[in-house]
């Protein structure tokens, strides 16, 4: 009976301080950062090269790793476009281990906007793309439009988008789109045709979003010059200007049958507010009241990482300010 | 003659190793882990497929290294500790024979593991849409052939030291073997005269284990040459050659007292 009850006691003993271990090591483990590197805000990111180097053989799940942690760290961010310096060094690092991977580029080019430096360096892992993607149109397209909407170079976004015209699955329009970014006279509508091709190919739905925002208005921006244009023959006609944007399609001598739609045509039924085309008091400019301005340079007070680029290209190239007068 | 007594050693390797328990422990975490690919592809919004057979061939080839390096070390350990060697010695059984049989029993055992790891790999590329060609043929060759290689390495290390060294050694070649390639290149990128020769040398010394690596084409499906299969299969087959030579020389002369 002794005998048995130390065995007990002993098993029992045992027991209870396998417990105190569970519950310790648990403790211990709840008080330890669970976030994700990124997430703790940690930004180291090898060299492409070392982390080649240290691979081992196992490029591909070691830059499956990296690119995991550029989607978290897009996904997770309010402001993914301030991360542009970690993720480019992501992404840099991704297409050195495994540079066939297809979106990583296009992720690359969607969400590196901070800064000119940010999308150049976006450019460089889209032309890295090239070789080992010659037929995808969809990349060069990307640096068409980087070069077009953020480094107002529009002879090498033509280029950029000559060389896509002819490959497997590139829209037909490419070659129109062209033939205006030679022209220079139709920034707004080669802005409207790239955005809507971003719009309907981009796999990132918050980017999508941008992207449709920027759609909608350089529409509204297209109709505000319909509507300059009415003012203009209005002008002509009655030897006056407008006092207020209904008098374009009123009376006998209206110049305009019907007003066109202030607010984007994206905007569903149920949030709809009703906006309506005014005369800007600073300006005298006809702005929808959805917007209350004018399009210029797609500037959006809500959107303060490219109002920084939009600064930084005007501090780099005061000399070509203005030149594109429709803005885009 | 010698043949039959070769497969004869190979047939009773195999049986031994299949009773190992670390094999199935190994097993068990290979295809748990290509079942986790399909966990972590889904933390892409995109190129799922893709990472889900990354990381399944990622573990494919870490589990069958392991199975090569870890069970190969410890075979003629075991039969020296047992004094079983002594027994089969005894009969008309070179050393060379029993060397050249255990290596062919382990390589046959790690292409049975590599087989059930494959078939695991397809079963979930197949549950989840992921596509499979000729190219996750050619990648499972080579992943076999570049088990060729590892067992023979861990055979030559097993014929002279202790498993804990061998293990040691074994790994240390297969990092090597992995980083010859980026050696060599660093090598030739340096301004210090004397590392080229040294890099070239430990170059062409130290297997290039990245010629059996095809996993990033047979995952993007890009085209995988035929001779650059042939070649490396005719490359790690004489290296595998030449290991087993220098094993059968250390092995004839240990003394097992």
């Amino acid at each position: 009976m002794h005998i048995l009850g130390g065995i007990v006691a002993r098993r029992l003993g045992i027991a209870v301080i396998l417990i105190a271990v569970v519950v310790l090591t648990t403790a211990a483990h709840r008080r330890l950062p669970s976030a994700v590197r990124t997430q703790q805000g940690d930004d180291y990111v090898p060299q492409p090269q070392f982390a080649k180097a240290m691979s081992l053989g196992f490029d591909a799940v070691h830059a499956d790793y990296y690119w995991v942690q550029a989607v978290l760290l897009a996904g997770e961010s309010e402001n993914p476009q301030a991360e542009s310096k970690h993720l480019g060094r992501l992404i840099d690092v991704v297409t050195t281990l495994d540079p066939w991977v297809e979106h990583p580029y296009r992720f690359a080019a969607v969400w590196l906007i901070d800064s000119l430096d940010d999308v150049r360096h976006a450019n460089m892992l889209l032309r890295r793309s090239f070789d080992y993607h010659p037929d995808e149109w969809r990349n060069r397209f990307y640096l068409g439009f980087n070069l077009f909407y953020y480094l107002e170079d529009n002879a090498a976004a033509a280029d950029a988008l000559e060389e896509a015209t002819g490959m497997t699955g590139a829209p037909t329009y490419l070659s129109r789109l062209v033939a205006r970014l030679r022209s220079e006279s139709s920034s707004l509508a080669a802005a409207g045709l790239f955005l809507e091709e971003l719009v309907r190919t981009t796999e990132d739905e918050a980017a999508k979003a941008d992207y449709q925002s920027a759609l909608d208005e350089v529409q509204i921006e297209w109709r505000a010059r319909q509507l300059d244009e009415a003012r203009e023959n209005y002008e002509k006609l009655h030897g006056r200007d407008i006092e207020f944007v209904e008098e374009l399609v009123l009376g006998n001598q209206a110049v305009l049958s019907a007003l066109p739609d202030a607010e984007p045509s994206s905007v569903p039924a149920s949030l709809r507010r009703g906006s309506k085309w005014l005369l800007d008091d600073e300006t005298g400019a006809i702005v929808s009241s959805y917007y209350n301005r004018r399009y210029e340079l797609h500037i959006d007070e809500h959107d303060p990482s490219r109002n920084r680029v939009v600064s930084e290209r005007k501090r780099e190239a005061p000399e070509n300010q203005g030149e594109d007068s429709d803005g885009v | 003659m010698i043949f039959v007594r070769i497969w004869t050693l190979a047939q009773n390797t195999v049986r031994e190793a299949i009773r190992n328990r670390l094999l199935y422990t190994l097993l068990f975490f290979a295809i748990a882990l290509i079942g986790t690919g399909v966990l972590v592809s889904t933390l892409s919004y995109v190129e799922s497929d893709r990472i889900l057979q990354d990381v399944g061939l990622a573990a494919i080839r870490l589990m069958s290294v392991g199975i090569a390096i870890f069970v190969g070390v410890g075979l003629i350990h075991g039969e020296v500790e047992r004094r079983t060697i002594y027994t089969i010695l005894s009969k008309p059984v070179s050393r060379v024979e029993f060397l050249l049989g255990k290596y062919i029993g382990l390589v046959l055992t790690t292409w049975m593991m590599l087989g059930v790891m494959g078939v695991a790999f397809a079963c979930v590329s197949l549950a989840t849409g992921a596509p499979l060609d000729s190219g996750h043929l050619a990648c499972f060759f080579l992943i076999g052939m570049e088990l060729v290689v590892m067992v023979a390495t861990a055979t030559l290390f097993s014929a002279f030291t202790t498993p804990m060294l061998a293990s040691l050694f074994t790994v240390g070649v297969y990092l090597l073997g992995h980083l010859s390639r980026d050696l060599r290149l660093l090598g030739e990128q340096s301004d210090a005269g004397a590392i080229k020769p040294v890099v070239s040398f430990l170059f062409e010394v130290l297997p290039d284990l990245e010629s059996f690596n095809v996993t990033i084409a047979a995952v993007h499906q890009l085209p995988i040459p035929t001779g650059e299969v042939l070649w490396a299969t005719a490359y790690g087959l004489g290296y595998a050659t030449l290991l087993l030579f220098l094993a059968s020389y250390l092995f004839a002369r240990r003394d097992f007292r």
